[in-house]
């Protein structure tokens, strides 16, 4: 009897083969996945300058001989830990800035305590950030710093751009970030105000628990864990894929708990009343428009961010002063955009090219 | 080797991912509703209050079996965070002293390179 056109028998006698012996090889890892840890993520060598309850401020140590005159200061998104920029050796943010002759410092969170939980959006707009950026300058000796957010750590540093618009910050770089949060469809509606008790959530529980932070990022794509999942036991043959799953998975799952009084903010002003968009927020009682943002922009964007989406992203760019101004859209998601094998790609260089020449 | 067309497992993994592909697509849709809103959140209220109320329960219950609670573990973990927090807080002053006296800091700190580069092109320059 023939094959059936368009099938070739030794090619699936090759292919069935294949088949058995990663079937074998899934047993053996599998059980291994499960007695091992994942690799050591965030091990770039670094001082700690500023350690605070929730902020935590480190300077990376050099690894080149001569190295830009302007530092970078990094501010992490205030829910999740910042290795995502500091993976493994070869596959991280931070180690290549290092190599390219920047001058890394990063405003990294741990969780809030429990008598963190009145924190608020002043204390990290007015306190946290120009803290860090007072230690930045002390400890390089260089008053200008250029300011990289990613997430909401760059509404974070939008917001102490437009109220410190005539301070040190020479250059800012923003990863991913909204300013139009109606256009964040699905959190909105989460976070509707006509069924969301945000005051009587906050007063009961005091800090947002991780766990609900994370769900709500999962519910965006409610299917992608079991889906990956599977790809992973799929894959559970390849040491690459494997170590690539556990350290995104980790970081994926190392949420962190958002304090109570901050949390409140960001849904009133930023879900609910979509004040940085409309001209109107406010922190402290100071203004943070974003027209005042004069200084150099580029903004990065991801074309299939799930978490940001585009629509919620785009006005930045225009809506801030500055006349040097950019906005990139890169292939990729709310993540691969910053790591992993597309972020090393194409974000990266493209970082670096625009950032050099504005460093000195 | 077969072409992806007839591949078996090629066909599994694409199945696969267009399943992913249109659940989430599906479950945003629905998501999207503001019925959806209005259950999630009745249930996320009824839910965190059952959560308290069986919270109060174990506790009672793991108190009679001289176990600790989830409460005094995470007790335990701030002090251990607080405790590594201070830690940082001492490697943090120590690290700014021999910076300031002008010694090798701790952890072996190296001395900083000039900040003299420039960018190797004339690429990144502003317009």
């Amino acid at each position: 009897m023939n094959a059936p056109s368009g099938l070739d028998l030794a090619s699936i006698s090759d292919r069935v083969q294949t088949e058995v012996q990663r079937a074998i090889q899934r047993s053996i890892k599998g059980v291994e996945y499960f007695a091992t840890s994942g690799p050591a993520l965030g091990s770039t060598p670094k001082d700690v300058l500023i350690s605070r309850g929730t902020m935590n401020l480190y300077h990376y140590r050099p690894l080149a001989d001569e190295i830009y005159r302007v530092p970078i200061l990094i501010v992490m998104a205030t829910t999740n830990r910042g290795y995502i920029l500091d993976m493994v050796p070869g596959q991280s943010f931070i180690e290549f800035l290092l190599k390219r002759g920047y001058d890394v410092y990063m405003l990294d969170w741990t969780a809030p305590k429990p008598e963190e939980k009145s924190l608020g959006m002043e204390d990290y707009v007015l306190d946290f950030i120009p803290e860090s950026v007072r230690r930045v300058q002390e400890d390089s000796g260089v008053e200008d710093v250029t300011v990289i957010g990613y997430c909401f750590g760059g509404v974070l540093s939008l917001l102490y751009g437009s109220i410190f618009h005539d301070g040190p910050m020479k250059n800012l770089i923003c990863f991913t970030t909204p300013i139009d949060f109606r256009e964040m469809k699905l959190f909105s509606n989460f976070s509707d105000r006509r069924y969301f008790d945000v005051d009587g959530l906050v007063d009961s529980v005091g800090n947002m628990p991780p766990e609900l932070i994370l769900q709500s990022f999962e519910m965006l794509r409610p299917a992608s864990r079991a889906a990956s999942q599977v790809q992973l036991w799929d894959n559970i043959w390849n040491d690459e894929f494997v170590k690539s799953y556990r350290m995104f998975d980790r970081w994926a799952t190392d949420t962190l708990p958002l304090a109570g009084e901050y949390f409140r903010t960001i849904t009133k002003d930023l879900m609910w009343d979509n004040k940085l968009f409309n001209g109107t927020m406010t922190v402290g009682g100071r203004p943070a428009q974003l027209d005042k943002i004069k200084v150099p922009i580029l903004h990065a964007v991801a074309e299939h961010d799930h978490i940001v989406p585009y629509d919620a992203a785009k006005h930045l760019v225009q809506k801030v002063g500055s006349t040097d101004k950019e906005e990139v859209i890169l292939k990729g998601g709310h993540v691969s955009l910053v790591a992993g094998p597309n972020a090393i790609r194409r974000l990266w260089p493209k970082l670096d090219s625009w950032l050099g020449g504005r460093s000195i | 080797m077969a072409d992806k067309g007839n591949d078996p497992v090629a066909m599994w993994q694409n199945m696969i991912g267009e399943m992913e592909k249109g659940f989430n697509s599906f479950a945003n849709q629905a998501m999207s509703s503001p019925e959806f809103s209005k259950l999630m959140n009745q249930a996320g209220g009824a839910a965190a209050g059952a959560q308290k109320h069986l919270g109060e329960l174990m506790e009672k219950y793991l108190v009679s079996m001289n176990l600790p609670s989830r409460a005094q573990m995470v007790g335990m973990a701030e002090r251990l965070q607080s405790i590594e927090g201070q830690l940082n807080e001492i490697k943090a002053m120590l690290t700014q002293m021999s910076k300031a006296s002008g010694q090798s800091a701790v952890g072996g700190t190296t001395p900083m390179p000039p900040r003299t580069k420039r960018p190797p092109s004339a690429e990144g320059e502003p317009k």
